[in-house]
This record gives C-alpha cells, sequence and structure tokens, in this order.
C-alpha cells in the first residue's frame, strides 16, 4: 500500500476547498471570498493501492506570510515535508497565480497545477495551453472543474506519478545585483545547514532576504551575523524585496504570455456591478437594504413553517396524555423533550433561511464589496476594513466569525474584532427574536428584528471605539482585500450551504439542547411533591436568587433561568421557556398571558439575549485565538454589562412609549 | 506624480512610486502592485478604491491608496 501526503496550495478563493470537498467526498464551508478557510483541514482518499492524506491549505498570494492564516499554509509548505503540492490556479487570472507558483518552485517540493475554473475561463475569452504551460513551468499542469469534478482523476494520477520526484524547470531571474546578495547568504548557510530546517541554502537564502522571521532568529540565537541581512541599510533590502517581487511577476509575465491568449474588448459585468454597489452614496444604503430584505424575508417566509411544526408538536405533546406512560415520564416527555427540544425545533425554518440568505451572499462576491463600502465607517471606529467579513459572518454563528480574524494582520485589529463579533446577532438568538417580537409585536416583528441586528451592530461599533481609543491607541493597519468577481449563485450550492450549516443547528438541536433542557426539566420537577416548574421547585428557587438582580429589567425568574441555561447554547434560551412555560398551552399563549410580561420587558429581555455572555463554544474559540484568560475575560465581562445597560434603557424608554 | 487615493474612478494611472516600506509595500507587491505596473481606477468612495490591475481586482482603503503614488498612463 502507498501511502501519499499531497497539500492543496494557492491563492485565497481559487477553490481549493471545493477541490478539497470532491477529492474527499467532505463538506468544508466554501464561500465567493477570500479568506474561508483559516486552518489546516484533512481529509483521504483511496485510488488503486494508493492512499492520499490531503490537506487543505489557508489561501496565501506568497510565502511571506503577514497573517496567521498565511502563516499556517507557509509552515505546512515550508516544514511538513509533503509527497507532492497541489496548487490550484484561478484560470481566470493567471498571471498573478504564477507568482505564488515561482516561489513554490523554489522550494524545489514535487509539484502538479491544477488549472480550476477552466470553464469560467473559457467563458471569459481567456485560452489557456495547458501543455505549453507545462513545458514551460516543467511540472504537469491538469485542467480541472472541481465544482463539477471534471478533471479529478487525471489530477490525481498527475500528482501520484509526481510524488517524491523534482519538479520544475523554470526559475526567475533575479538582477545581479539581488543574485550577488543571496550568494553572499547562501555561501554563509552553506556552513550552518542544521539551523535551516532541510531547506536548501539558496533557498534559505531567499527566504531571509524576504524577512523570515523564525529563520533568522534561529541563526540570531547562535551569536551568528547574517550577511546582507545584517550589514546591509534597511531601505537598501526593502529594495532587494521589490526587485525580488518585480522579477518573479516578470517570470509569471513571461510563462502567462507563451501560454494564454484574450481575446480582446472583453466586457467586464463586474466592473459595472461594482460602479453601482460599491458607489460611494448609494452603496450603504444598497447594504442595508440588502440586510433589512433578509430579516423580513427570514421572519415572514418562515411563518408558516414554524406554525406547521408547532402544530405538530402540540398534537404530539397531546398524544402522550393518552398512552398511560405515568406522570413523570409524560411529564419529561411533553413538557422537557417537547416542551423544551420541540419548542427550539419549530425555528428550525426562520434558521435555515437565514442560512440559506447567508449562502447567497457569500457565493455571489458582493461580501467582499460591503467590506470595501463599510471600509470608511470601519476605520473611523478603530476596526479594520477587513473586520466586516469576521463580523458578518457572526451573524451566523459567533465561532467560525472569531476564527475568521486569522486573515488580520495585526494583534491589536484581531483583538478589537474578537471583542466585537458576540455582538453580532447569531443565527442561535434568532429564537428568541422570533417568538417574543412575534407575540407582542405582530406585524412590526420584522422591524423589531432588524432593530435588534443594528443595535448589535452599534454595540459592536461603540466597542471597538472604546478599545481603539482607550487601549489600543494606533491606527488600524492598510486595508487591502482582493474582490472576486461576481458569480451568479447557484441553487444547488447555496441549497448545499443551507443543509450543513442547518443540520450543525440541529445537531446542536439534538445534543447540547437537549442536555440543555434535560437539566432545566430536572430542577423543575426536583424536589419531587412540587409542582412542576414552579417557584418551589429547584430551577424556581435558582431563579428567584437571580430575580433581584434583574428586577430593573424586569424579567421574571422563568426568564432568567432561561438566561443562565443560554451560556451552553442560545439556543437553550427558548428550550428553557418553553419546559418552564410548559403546560396545556403553547409557549407563545403562555408567555402572551403572563401578566408580568408586555412589550417592553419583551424588548428588554430580547436586547439582553442580544449582548450577554457569549455561549460555552465561542468562549472557548475567543480564549483559543487570543492566547489569553484575561482577554477573555474581559470579553465576558464587557458583554455582560453592555447587555445591562442597554437592556435597562430600553426598558426605562419601552415602559414609557409601549407599558410594560 | 499623485496619491492613488486622488484619482477617479476611470481614470487609467502607472505606479510611479510605493511610499514606506515593510508590510504595505510588501503586501501591494505580491498582489501585483509595484512600480511601472498599469491600472484602472474602477470605483472611489471618499479616498477610498477598487482598482482592476490585469484580471484582478483589489480595494484599498484610504491609507493604502494615499501611499501609492502614481501618474496618468500618457494617450489616455
Amino acid at each position: 500500500m502507498n501511502e501519499i501526503r499531497l497539500l492543496l496550495a494557492g491563492n485565497p478563493n481559487v477553490g481549493k476547498t471545493t477541490l478539497f470537498n470532491s477529492l474527499c467526498g467532505v463538506y468544508q464551508h466554501t464561500g465567493n471570498y477570500p479568506g474561508v478557510t483559516v486552518d489546516i483541514k484533512e481529509g483521504t482518499r483511496k485510488s488503486g493501492d494508493t492512499t492520499l492524506t490531503i490537506c487543505d491549505l489557508p489561501g496565501t498570494y506568497s510565502l511571506s506570510a503577514f497573517t496567521p492564516d498565511e502563516q499556517v499554509a507557509r509552515d505546512a509548505l515550508l516544514t511538513s515535508h509533503p509527497d507532492v503540492v497541489v496548487q490550484i490556479i484561478d484560470s481566470t487570472n493567471i498571471e498573478r497565480n504564477l507568482f505564488l507558483t515561482t516561489q513554490l518552485l523554489e522550494i524545489g517540493i514535487p509539484m502538479v497545477i491544477a488549472l480550476n475554473m477552466s470553464d469560467l475561463a473559457e467563458q471569459s475569452g481567456i485560452s489557456i495551453d495547458a501543455d505549453c504551460l507545462s513545458r514551460t513551468i516543467g511540472i504537469p499542469v491538469v485542467s480541472i472543474v472541481a465544482s463539477q469534478g471534471r478533471g479529478i482523476e487525471a489530477l490525481i494520477a498527475s500528482a501520484i506519478a509526481v510524488q517524491g520526484k523534482k519538479t520544475g524547470t523554470c526559475s526567475v531571474q533575479y538582477s545581479q545585483t539581488v543574485t550577488e546578495r543571496l550568494t553572499g547568504i547562501s555561501t554563509f548557510l552553506q556552513e550552518h545547514t542544521a539551523l535551516i530546517s532541510g531547506l536548501t541554502p539558496d533557498y534559505a537564502a531567499i527566504r531571509l532576504l524576504e524577512g523570515d522571521e523564525n529563520l533568522a532568529h534561529r541563526l540570531h540565537s547562535e551569536d551568528l551575523t547574517i550577511p546582507v541581512i545584517d550589514t546591509c541599510d534597511p531601505a537598501e533590502i526593502d529594495r532587494l524585496i521589490q526587485e525580488i517581487m518585480i522579477a518573479r511577476y516578470k517570470t509569471a509575465e513571461q510563462i502567462t504570455g507563451c501560454a494564454v491568449s484574450c481575446s480582446i474588448g472583453r466586457v467586464m459585468p463586474t466592473d459595472l456591478l461594482d460602479q453601482v454597489l460599491t458607489h460611494p452614496w448609494f452603496g450603504i444604503p444598497i447594504f442595508l437594504s440588502f440586510m433589512w430584505f433578509a430579516f423580513q424575508l427570514t421572519f415572514s417566509a418562515s411563518v408558516p413553517f414554524a406554525a406547521g411544526l408547532e402544530v405538530l408538536f402540540g398534537t404530539m405533546s397531546d398524544s402522550l396524555q393518552g398512552l398511560g406512560l405515568g406522570p413523570t415520564v409524560t411529564s419529561f416527555l411533553s413538557d422537557g423533550v417537547i416542551g423544551g427540544v420541540g419548542t427550539v425545533f419549530s425555528f428550525v425554518p426562520s434558521i435555515f433561511i437565514m442560512f440559506l440568505l447567508l449562502s447567497l451572499l457569500e457565493d455571489s462576491g458582493y461580501l467582499a464589496r460591503a467590506a470595501f463600502v463599510m471600509d470608511r465607517l470601519m476605520q473611523s471606529i478603530g476596526l479594520h476594513g477587513r473586520s466586516f467579513i469576521p463580523l458578518l459572518i457572526g451573524f451566523g454563528c459567533n465561532v467560525p466569525a472569531i476564527m475568521a480574524t486569522r486573515t488580520l494582520q495585526s494583534r491589536a485589529d484581531r483583538i478589537i474584532t474578537i471583542i466585537s463579533i458576540p455582538f453580532m446577532s447569531c443565527a442561535a438568538r434568532l429564537p428568541v427574536y422570533v417568538l417574543l417580537a412575534g407575540i407582542f409585536f405582530g406585524a412590526h416583528a420584522g422591524t423589531v428584528i432588524f432593530f435588534l441586528y443594528v443595535l448589535g451592530i452599534l454595540a459592536a461599533i461603540g466597542t471597538a471605539l472604546l478599545f481603539r481609543r482607550m487601549v489600543f491607541c494606533d491606527e488600524p493597519s492598510p486595508f487591502i482585500m482582493e474582490l472576486p468577481p461576481y458569480r451568479s449563485p447557484t441553487v444547488k450550492a447555496a441549497a448545499l450551504h443551507m443543509w450543513h450549516r442547518g443540520r450543525e443547528y440541529l445537531q446542536r438541536a439534538g445534543i447540547v439542547i437537549f442536555g440543555g433542557v434535560l437539566v432545566v426539566w430536572i430542577l423543575a420537577t426536583l424536589p419531587f411533591g412540587v409542582e412542576y416548574g414552579s417557584a418551589d421547585s429547584i430551577a424556581g428557587i435558582l431563579g428567584h436568587i437571580a430575580e433581584p438582580l434583574f428586577a430593573p429589567l424586569g424579567f421574571t425568574w422563568q426568564l432568567v433561568v432561561g438566561l443562565i441555561f443560554g451560556f451552553i447554547a442560545k439556543e437553550v434560551v427558548v428550550g428553557s421557556l418553553g419546559t418552564l412555560y410548559g403546560g396545556e398551552d403553547s409557549l407563545a399563549s403562555s408567555l402572551a398571558a403572563d401578566p408580568a410580561l408586555g412589550p417592553a420587558t419583551a424588548l428588554a429581555y430580547m436586547v439582553f439575549v442580544l449582548l450577554y455572555l457569549p455561549c460555552v463554544a465561542t468562549l472557548g474559540v475567543i480564549k483559543q485565538e487570543m492566547g489569553s484568560w484575561k482577554w477573555t475575560g474581559i470579553a465576558l465581562g464587557w458583554g455582560i454589562l453592555v447587555a445591562f445597560v442597554l437592556a435597562f434603557i430600553v426598558k426605562v424608554i419601552g415602559t414609557i412609549i409601549l407599558g410594560v | 506624480m499623485v496619491p492613488l487615493s486622488f484619482t477617479k474612478a476611470g481614470d487609467r494611472v502607472e505606479v510611479e512610486h510605493i511610499c514606506g516600506a515593510g508590510y504595505l509595500s510588501s503586501t501591494l507587491g505580491q498582489l501585483g502592485i509595484s512600480v511601472g505596473e498599469e491600472l484602472t481606477v474602477i470605483q472611489k468612495a471618499n479616498e477610498s478604491v477598487i482598482i482592476r490591475i490585469k484580471e484582478s481586482r483589489y480595494a484599498l482603503g484610504n491609507g493604502a491608496a494615499s501611499m501609492v503614488m502614481v501618474k496618468p498612463v500618457k494617450g489616455v
């Protein structure tokens, strides 16, 4: 049995993850914007008697990594000693992609090029001679369409054929000055090969000149003086770096010139769309209109589905009464399982519609434009323009949003963005809004939900502003971002994204939420003999102990218990309410009938749920990404403080306008 | 020679100089935005720009755009 370790490398947004999914028969999230993959994903595939271990790397434009996700890709390419690297190239933009090829060739690892999106290139009038490209570079080149699985078998065959062999006959012609400097460093490194981690002295010399701090640190820790690096003026080194980059692009241009031809006068619909969608005056209103429409649709389109599920669970609950299962089992199934988990499941249609709309936004290429449109605002509040994408992903789930901050270069930008993300209302909070806004605001529910999302954004803005001004007093690093071409989202891809994200939600509903509502049901049942969910139950006692803290906000003890258990996962808030308000009436009817609850209290509760503690999973990833308990604690405490203050303001103003 | 942030949508310009060093010039360089390259300004919003260089499009915030010095392409 032959075993091969294969790395999928390439520029951001060229279809690496789409190819990975196609090769391994798995699902990893994809999207039409740079920075979707920020960590290494691993899968396997068998081909004859060969087992391929395939690693999907984060995208990188070069091996001079500036951001944490680029560093992950660079380290894997330089230090993991793969048997073969497949560089995925966007066929519609070959020259820019070949810049990375010139660097990969210098490492001297076996390589294959996969020309992805060759169908789109054809449609755009770009003609690529793959054989000529292969002869010029000296490595196999295979045309593929990863999204349709075309060319995959040929690609695998090429990868297996070149494993362990030296490939690449093309090299970059550096200027005489650069060559002399590189030779000087390389000669010095030949005496210290143990310190260059298996790299060739020639390539290590390039790495050093391009500012590889790890390599320089290793040599400096041995008290060595590196020629050129330690002896030249920094301005001279910058000039050399620029010369290296220009030489690489010239090589890429020469290769492209002999293998690629374009029909003249191609229409650029992307440019036309950009002139409208990123217009300095209309850009922000267009973006806000999209978002408002999305929330309206999420609420209104899900109503009939949710009503159907509610009837279904109500019927199931009623039918349990006649089965003679005994009062405890019947209460557990009716109040706990159906009242808790069933209530959460009723909001699955809203979640699915929300994910569908988010997928359409991601796949169209508009997301990156939205980052540009919002850049000035982001800069003025102390956030990096690129922070906008993690913040927007936060509408789906805060966990991947926080991981997406790895695309930010500066640590200060990352910390400020991470602290702001939990204020972006994730899909798990949506059931609380749909439930309470539906009961207390009727026809205006969609607008109320939109208001909550805007409030979350404003809280994130305020947080960023405060932390940038008070803690990190530097300016955000410059905003530079690639804008992908617009693409028509396919129904299949959007439905697939919706299904996979929705399935994650359903799995959580089945495990975490079930566990959460089970605990709530037990606490609402014990001690034996008390009325279920009464003030004498443990849940009641717990809620009453914490209730005075929330007295200024007007929350009942049931609402307080919901908040406590919402820390496990925000979906548990509705599950807990479903369990605690369990009875013959539906949850909506029970809440509507509670005299302590009115529009103002409901709105304050929604605001509190929006802003308070992030869930356990989010907190875990905040700790992981910040690497600091101090900052994790600050994120936690800040959320509670903001939630309490804003919910109180909403309660006071709401009471004046709306009553209780 | 003017900063890229001073151009307007539709302008076709050539990069003449990139101010500063380190992160900014290296990031721009790896994207192909280096001295001598021609680019088209697709959109201008305040001092931020969207540019097209060959088949790629990039958004540059005002900080980055003000560091790229350009001159009009002759004959355009």
